[in-house]
């Protein structure tokens, strides 16, 4: 096929892609081969694997042999009527790649990948919510149907985006020889028990500091437990509304109770911030740098604001998404598990902060304020009452697949360092699992070297590109009010990536899985850059607090 | 059997060579430990700082990178450390910490070490940051321009280098000060509320001092107001004593609500926030300030009999664009001369581990203006240990009590506070550091 013919191809199945949009792929409507139409020479495919998941693959005339298979992120497990959320419309719609700043509409990246001879793939899984370990089947089963359908497929690029990247791993690590490459973005890893302590630890603190009403936990059966759920949602948001208008007034929000009343001289944002660090939320946000302030940096209202104001309000921008994806993914598994899994019994939130209280110390109000609040929290307080686990629930919660963190394919993450909703911790946590893998294979690689008189260096696996927030960007209109109006900076918000940062994905991940390995060369740092990311040796994000401090 | 041996030791060589050859390049990027002479070149010495040049502790503290400059330049000038011209990378933090980390990270790769960078709370955010990784990486943070006593846990802070005398040491000497001259008075205290208050409380309480008033108050917060209420809350209490323990900006806005409330009491002022060129600057009129007590390691910045100073001013007056010679002035020349000896001991291989063995194997024999000996070893980050109190006077000078420098040293944890004997080492000649 000459250049001429391909570029052709590409340009027509670009518009036909979006003249019919993804919804013409065509889905069967139970286990069966795939149901395929070529236009414009692509071929779309639509079926159902034996567990139900509907899925979409799309394949260019020119195909190089190449398969993308995507893994979508968490969608939540039940209606949200105030987000415009039905389960149905997700559960019916398979995402074959990566949508762009989470547009829907936008297929930038399904039709740079088609036009480069890639084939794609993904589903749209059985189940929403927590699904890994219904997920990976469904993964694997979809490798076997397309391979089965193209014969020629040499290798399968898999990728996923969130939870979508904690299937990934667990794909590879599970079927290292299906998988060339594996490129895990903004993804949750390891236990999905630290992704819920960050949720539960927030929601606590919520309901302890501004509003014991918020349940957070512990959820109803059945329609009950959603409308609880729902009422949480908007109680936090309520709580955080006031908290933001109280930056003048030092109020605490009308539903506060006891601690309203104790640490009534202490600012609510202080409190806030508090239970951000508690949790482990970022304090830089979409829209707050933690670092900047309104007028002159000479000004009292720079160093104020910039102190004191933005890390708190930070954190309530970040919260408010956190939550939300906290209350909903609670009561998802608690479902799952039959029981309340969440338990800060024993947690020593003072011991956990250490070097935040010193770096937050001014927005935190100073030494006193933190020694009142964290007062106010001892789980000696009657005021404050911890929650505890159900055994069984904390049990089966623990049973679901984990990450072990081994990697055995050539593997890419692309993590923003301000991800409030699965924080940057998680791709931490692999990258300490990996720094310990490559030593042991050093290790014995070194001992072979003894015996053998050459010397073979283990291949690196593994790098994390890291999407790093800008050091200033809030704005401020003429007042000095911060203007929140703009897009979301760089390296905030979950998942918030370019089409370009996802087309600088998929050609580092093509490169490794041509290379074998993910050895940051040159050309591989320049890709990263495309990315819009860096590769940096010695960025480590914090860990989330359930797997310690790093 | 000759050629046996030899083939397999040449194997084993060849292996060994090939490890250790290969290790580095193979580490993956996670692993990579930074180049040990980050920062150096044949010419070249590439230093960092991070401190207020804006926000609220600038005042005063925002001339410590020029005067470093100054001295560096004036080393460079006469041939700089072993050929090595020295520079220096300021970033401004406006003392807020998460600024301070970021202005960390970007010069994490390109200096050799930070010095004298500025602040409790910013050194420890930035000690603690895994952003930076300042142990992880080995990056020495050298002569940091904070006396929080924590830093000069080896465990916890293994690549930092405290010199001023502890908060805690500076609190029991002032403690034991105020029992002598203030017994039966009552006694109020001003602190910032943080790591840098808490040393003071616990040095006070080690001493044995009880305030009749304490106030606390937020980093950032100090303003002409809140100057305002403190005064208030003094004056309510009959205080007749008051230590004001916090930063420069924080002294001034005390004593000048102070000044506009007609209230009257002996103000002893701590180390930190007790420059009088700054407070003057600030608006505290002299009438204030004069005869209020302060304590410093240092030699009083008018005193031109001492070596130090006169050679200090002289390169401040040549070196510094006509900056006024002040107590932040002399703690950044003095921090830039034990600067360029460290950089000295290190030998000319300098890299971060041989600039940090050198302060620890080294240090305590380096020369400088403090009249307190420097307690580095290899198993000591501690540097100064003493104070000497005056008074200052109508002109902002502060004069040793008695005419004389009567040192008294402790440490920071149940040590007595003793009297001393000064001994300094010599200025080395022209202030130009000659050691190896």
């Amino acid at each position: 096929m000459n250049n001429k013919l391909i570029k052709k191809i590409s340009l027509v199945s670009a518009s036909a892609l979006v003249a019919v949009g993804l919804v013409s792929i065509p889905v069967a409507a139970h286990a069966s081969a795939p149901v395929c139409q070529t236009a414009n020479y692509v071929e779309s495919c639509g079926g159902v694997t034996s567990d139900g998941a509907k899925y979409a693959t799309m394949v260019p005339a020119n195909f190089n042999g190449t398969v993308y298979l995507y893994s979508h992120g968490y969608r939540y497990a039940i209606d949200a009527p105030a987000l415009g959320y039905k389960v149905a419309t997700i559960i019916n719609n398979p995402v074959p790649a990566p949508l762009p700043n989470n547009d829907p509409t936008d297929t930038t990246v399904i039709k740079y990948l088609l036009s480069q001879g890639y084939g794609i793939a993904g589903s749209a899984y059985s189940i929403e919510g927590w699904n890994a370990d219904a997920a990976i089947a469904t993964d694997k089963e979809l490798i076997d149907t397309f391979k089965t359908k193209y014969p020629n497929t040499k290798k399968v690029i898999a990728w996923g985006e969130s939870l979508g990247g904690f299937i990934t791993q667990a794909l590879a690590e599970k079927y290292p020889t299906l998988v060339s490459a594996a490129g895990l973005a903004c993804p949750a890893l390891g236990t999905v028990e630290a992704e819920l302590n960050v949720a539960g630890d927030f929601l606590w603190g919520m309901h302890t500091f501004f509003d014991p009403s918020i349940k957070g936990h512990n959820y109803s059966a059945g329609a009950a437990g959603e409308a609880e759920a729902q009422a949480d949602i908007s109680k936090i948001l309520g709580a955080t509304a006031e908290i933001k208008a109280s930056l003048t007034t030092g109020t605490w929000p009308h539903n506060s109770g006891a601690a309203g009343t104790a640490l009534a001289a202490i600012p609510p944002r202080s409190a806030l911030l508090l239970v951000g660090l508690m949790a482990g939320i970022p304090t830089k946000s979409a829209h707050f740098d933690g670092t900047t302030g309104p007028g002159a940096k000479n000004s009292a209202a720079y160093t104020s604001f910039a102190l004191a104001a933005s890390p708190a309000l930070a954190v309530l921008e970040n919260g408010a998404q956190s939550a939300i994806l906290g209350v909903l993914a609670t009561l998802d598994l608690e479902r799952q598990t039959g029981g309340a899994f969440y338990d800060n019994s024993k947690t020593d939130y003072a011991s956990r902060l250490d070097s935040d209280l010193t770096t937050y110390n001014a927005a935190l109000s100073g030494n006193t304020a933190i020694a009142g609040m964290l007062a106010f929290l001892n789980p000696a307080n009657p005021a404050a009452p911890r929650w505890t686990a159900t055994a069984d629930a904390q049990t089966k919660l623990r049973a679901l697949v984990q990450n072990s963190g081994q990697i055995n394919v050539p593997t890419v993450t692309l993590t923003a360092t301000s991800d409030p909703a699965v924080p940057a911790g998680n791709t931490q946590w692999l990258a300490n699992k990996y720094v310990a893998q490559w030593a042991a294979a050093k290790a014995k690689a070194q001992a072979a070297a003894v015996t053998s008189g050459s010397y073979v260096a283990p291949k690196q696996m593994f790098l994390p590109i890291w999407n790093v927030a800008p050091t200033s960007y809030t704005k401020f209109d003429g007042s000095g009010a911060p203007d929140t109006s703009g897009p979301a900076a760089t390296g905030t918000n979950h998942c918030n990536f370019t089409a370009k940062q996802w087309m600088g994905l998929a050609d580092i991940l093509a490169k490794a899985s041509t290379d074998g390995n993910v050895q940051p060369t040159s050309a591989l740092r320049a890709l990263a850059r495309k990315a819009g990311g860096v590769v940096d040796s010695r960025l480590q994000a914090p860990l989330l607090p359930f797997y310690g401090n790093n | 059997m000759f050629a046996k041996r030899s083939s397999k030791f040449a194997v084993l060589a060849t292996a060994s060579v090939a490890v250790a050859a290969l290790t580095l390049g193979a580490l993956p990027a996670q692993a990579f430990n930074p180049r040990s002479e980050a920062g150096v070149t044949a010419t070249t010495i590439k230093l960092g700082i991070t401190t207020p040049l804006t926000g609220s502790a600038a005042p005063g503290y925002s001339k410590v990178p020029a005067a470093m400059q100054a001295y560096f330049n004036y080393v460079n000038d006469n041939g700089g450390v072993y050929g090595r011209k020295i520079q220096l990378t300021v970033k401004d933090d406006g003392y807020i910490p998460t600024t301070a980390v970021a202005n960390a990270k970007s010069m994490s790769n390109g200096v050799l070490a930070y010095v004298a960078n500025l602040g409790t709370a910013n050194n420890n955010a930035i000690a603690k940051s895994p952003v930076v990784g300042l142990a992880a990486n080995r990056i020495p943070s050298i002569f940091i321009n904070t006396g929080y006593s924590g830093f000069a846990d080896r465990t916890k802070f293994p690549t930092m280098y405290p010199i001023f005398p502890s908060y805690i040491m500076e609190a029991k000497i002032m403690g034991q000060y105020i029992k002598e001259n203030f017994a039966g008075k009552k006694l109020g205290l001003i602190y910032q509320d943080d790591d840098f208050g808490s040393d003071a409380l616990a040095g006070f309480k080690t001493a044995g001092v009880k305030f009749d008033v304490a106030i606390p108050y937020a980093s950032g917060s100090q303003s002409a107001a809140a100057g305002a209420g403190w005064v208030g809350k003094l004056k309510a209490a009959g205080a007749e004593v008051v230590v004001m323990f916090g930063v420069t900006s924080a002294t001034g806005a005390a004593l000048g609500a102070s000044a506009v409330l007609g209230y009257k009491a002996q103000w002893i002022l701590g180390s930190v926030g007790g420059d009088a060129t700054t407070l003057k600057a600030l608006g505290v009129p002299a009438a204030v300030l004069t005869g209020s007590i302060g304590a410093s390691f240092l030699p009083g910045t008018t005193d031109t009999k001492d070596e130090y100073i006169k050679q200090f001013q002289d390169v401040n007056a040549k070196y510094n664009a006509g900056a006024s010679f002040d107590n932040n002035v002399l703690v950044a020349m003095n921090s830039a001369m034990l600067t360029v000896e460290a950089l000295r001991a290190a030998g000319k291989n300098l890299t971060r581990d041989s600039l940090m063995a050198a302060i620890e194997k080294k240090g305590a024999t380096f020369a400088s203006a403090a009249f307190s000996p420097i307690l580095y070893s290899p198993t000591s980050h501690v540097g100064y240990s003493g104070y000497w109190f005056g008074k200052y006077d109508p002109s902002g000078a502060m004069l040793p009590d008695g005419g004389t420098y009567s040192l008294y040293t402790t440490d920071s944890g149940a040590g007595a506070v003793v009297k001393a004997t000064i001994k300094r080492p010599a200025m080395p000649a022209k202030g130009l550091p000659n050691n190896s």
